[in-house]
């Protein structure tokens, strides 16, 4: 069903839209801490620096010396090395110098200030060679600043999946409400597409575009059924008015004589033409029907058995092999004369197109919530090009244009079909003609 | 010359070119005619001529026949009715019938159709009770409660159908039945199959029949249907 999952769809689009706007955002505002974070820590390297370098401007190294042993004495944090000629600790706490920082020549600036690390803490430093050979370095710790930036990363994650499960509560609810407007509207148009052409949405029109789509629909619907009336009225009208001048026709024949021939031959031609426009009348009229009611229990086995009855001897004279296999008792909603003309239909069809020796075999019987009323012949078949085609009025091989027929019988077994809400399928089968129609079954309690 | 003891069919009918075709066919059973165009005409003449058969049209002027029957029925009527209407579809009849006409024919119709069709209902409202065990001709016998049919004292044996079939011959001996009348009566089916269906059956039938009697019983009527003749040229039970 793709219903829930255009549900799906829409809540999982609307969680990736949330999710991923607000992960933008917090990735900006982490991008704003983190960059303000390292500007503080350069302040503090840089006013490092300013201080020792003014002490150095007065004293030189004697100084600096004095300076770090009265700061790590004094318990500051971070790191403070200061190399004699030889490369010898003259003062500091660390026992060597340390990779990663690169030594310039710029002053007591914070500038080329790096990132390294010594005994698996990260510091940010800077490394100067001062005339006459010494070098410095002076360095804070990045501990504290990679703290508050893991909670933050981790604050991030936590709103993110947040944000996430939201965004699909919020996109999930909105999808039900939208969904559930147009499911209404699709229930509608299968009780419609079924044959209720006067089923309507209850209750009243929303303002808004739903509301506006339903009373599109309403109206289309109430075209549709006016649509539908008109035919009726039509296919009587031209019922009556085709038939009257046909019957003084018909009349003015008996006065002919001595042509008994051509007498014959018109009226065979008026009865074939009658025959077509019932048949049309008949495809319209059940088509129009269909799903509308006005049908009664019918007893399926024993009405198939009858129509059987009338066509096997004829199939027998052509030299045909019948056989009918019928289930007793399976019963129907139907219309007893509609179902006797589409079965009838087939077997005249079978019969016309079969040759000595094909065998025609109807069954009846209940299968997969259905009673399957199935006819099958080893005759010439069907062409396969015609076979998309072969419900439709009119439809005729080429092969068969010696034979009577107007195409339309197939045409009305599938509209007999559909008043009936039964399948209509043609399988294929190796050799000759198979057509089966499934019918709605009636349960027995329900044959009154 | 009319003779008031003849029965009467009565026409209602709106086309004069049909009504006078449907006349011509009546006379020529021998019967009287009387016309009506309208539904209010032919109630009144209904009322007024005691009509032994009806033939009544559906679209009329004042509206449809089929709707007038309760009405004609409920104003004392015995008269067989006949529906004869250009709405033919196997439905329409099928409704006509279950509404209360004794036979339904649709436009256009074959004018020896309507003999057949014309002279059943004439002879249904004359018939008298018959031995409701065996209808007998001559030699021909048929039993109905053992469903059999016995030619002298040769037993011919047929199918349940072909005893329906029989039976329906038998109650209409002499007279023309229409494949189509067959069709509705023996086998309820109200539609016009594109084959002749029928004939196999019937020939079936025509051919015990004669093997047993040596003689044809079931003619074929010229144009459109069959003739029981179980004694030559005479007819009784």
């Amino acid at each position: 069903m793709s219903l829930p999952r255009a549900t799906l769809r829409l809540a999982a689009l609307v969680a990736a839209a949330v999710a991923v706007l607000s992960l933008a955002g917090m990735a900006l505002q982490y991008r704003l801490v983190a960059d303000r974070l390292h500007a503080g820590q350069v302040a503090l390297l840089a006013a490092d620096m300013e201080g020792l370098g003014a002490l150095y401007d007065q004293r030189r190294i004697i100084a600096l010396r004095q300076a770090i042993d009265y700061r790590l004495a004094a318990g500051g944090p971070g790191l403070l090395l200061l190399l004699g000629k030889q490369g010898q600790v003259l003062a500091g706490n660390l026992a060597e110098w340390p990779g990663g920082v690169p030594r310039t020549a710029a002053g007591f600036t914070p500038e080329g200030a790096a990132v390294f690390t010594v005994d698996g803490a990260r510091h940010l430093g800077v490394a100067r060679d001062l005339p006459g050979g010494f070098a410095l370095l002076v360095a804070h710790p990045l501990a504290a600043a990679d703290a508050t930036l893991a909670a933050l990363r981790r604050g991030i994650a936590g709103i993110a999946l947040a944000m996430l499960a939201a965004g699909a509560a919020v996109g999930w609810l909105a999808a039900r409400r939208i969904m559930a407007r147009i499911r209404a509207i699709n229930a509608l148009a299968d009780r419609v597409a079924a044959g209720d052409l006067d089923a309507r949405l209850p209750g009243p029109r929303a303002g808004d575009e739903f509301g506006l789509l339903e009373t599109h629909v309403h109206a289309m619907l109430d075209r549709i059924g006016n649509l539908n009336r008109a035919t009726h009225r039509l296919s009587d009208t031209i019922a009556h008015e085709l038939r009257t001048p046909l019957n003084r026709m018909l009349q003015k024949l008996t006065r002919i004589a001595g042509q008994e021939t051509v007498v014959d031959d018109l009226r065979a031609e008026m009865r074939a033409t009658i025959r077509i426009f019932d048949s049309l009348l008949d495809i319209s009229r059940a088509e129009a029907d269909a799903g509308a009611g006005g049908l009664v229990p019918v007893d399926l086995s024993a009405l198939a058995a009858e129509v059987w009855d009338l066509y096997e001897p004829l199939a027998e004279d052509r030299g045909l092999t019948p056989a009918a296999e019928i289930a007793p008792d399976l019963w129907i909603l139907g219309d007893r004369t509609l179902i006797a003309q589409a079965l009838a239909n087939l077997l005249d069809n079978a019969v016309k197109f079969c040759r000595p020796g094909d065998a025609l075999r109807l069954t009846l019987r209940a299968e997969g919530g259905r009673q399957v009323l199935a006819l099958a012949d080893t005759g010439p078949g069907m062409p396969a090009d015609l076979r998309a085609t072969a419900l439709d009025r009119f439809t005729r091989a080429g092969r068969d244009r010696a034979v009577a027929g107007h195409g339309l019988g197939l045409a009305l077994v599938r509209a007999i079909a559909v008043r009936h809400g039964a399948r209509l399928e043609l399988p294929p089968v190796a050799q000759g003609f198979a057509v089966e129609i499934g019918w709605p079954p009636l349960p027995p309690e329900a044959r009154g | 010359m009319p003779d008031p003891a003849d029965p009467l069919i009565l026409i209602i009918e709106d086309d004069a070119e049909t009504a006078a075709a449907v006349a011509a066919i009546a006379r020529g059973l021998g019967t009287r005619v009387a016309l009506a165009a309208t539904l209010a005409e032919g109630l009144a003449a209904a009322r007024a001529g005691d009509p032994a058969v009806i033939v009544l049209d559906r679209m009329l002027p004042g509206g449809d026949g089929i709707a007038a029957l309760a009405a004609l029925r409920a104003g004392g009527s015995t008269a067989l009715v006949l529906v004869l209407s250009a709405l033919g579809r196997a439905a329409n009849r099928v409704e006509g019938l279950e509404r209360g006409a004794d036979d339904y024919l649709a436009k256009p119709f074959e004018p020896d159709e309507l003999r057949a069709r014309l002279r059943a209902l004439l002879r249904r409202g004359q018939m008298q009770v018959l031995d409701n065990d065996l209808i007998a001709f001559g030699d021909v016998e048929i039993r109905l409660k053992a469903r059999t049919v016995h030619v002298g004292t040769r037993h011919v044996p047929v199918s349940p159908r072909e005893f329906a079939l029989v039976v329906h011959f038998a109650r209409h001996a002499g007279q023309v039945v229409t494949r189509m009348q067959l069709l509705e009566t023996v086998w309820n089916l109200h539609f016009d199959p594109q084959t002749n269906v029928v004939d196999v059956h019937v020939g079936r039938l025509r051919r015990k029949l004669e093997q047993a009697a040596g003689r044809p019983l079931i003619l074929t009527a010229r144009g459109e249907g069959y003739v029981f003749f179980p004694v030559p040229a005479v007819e009784g039970a």
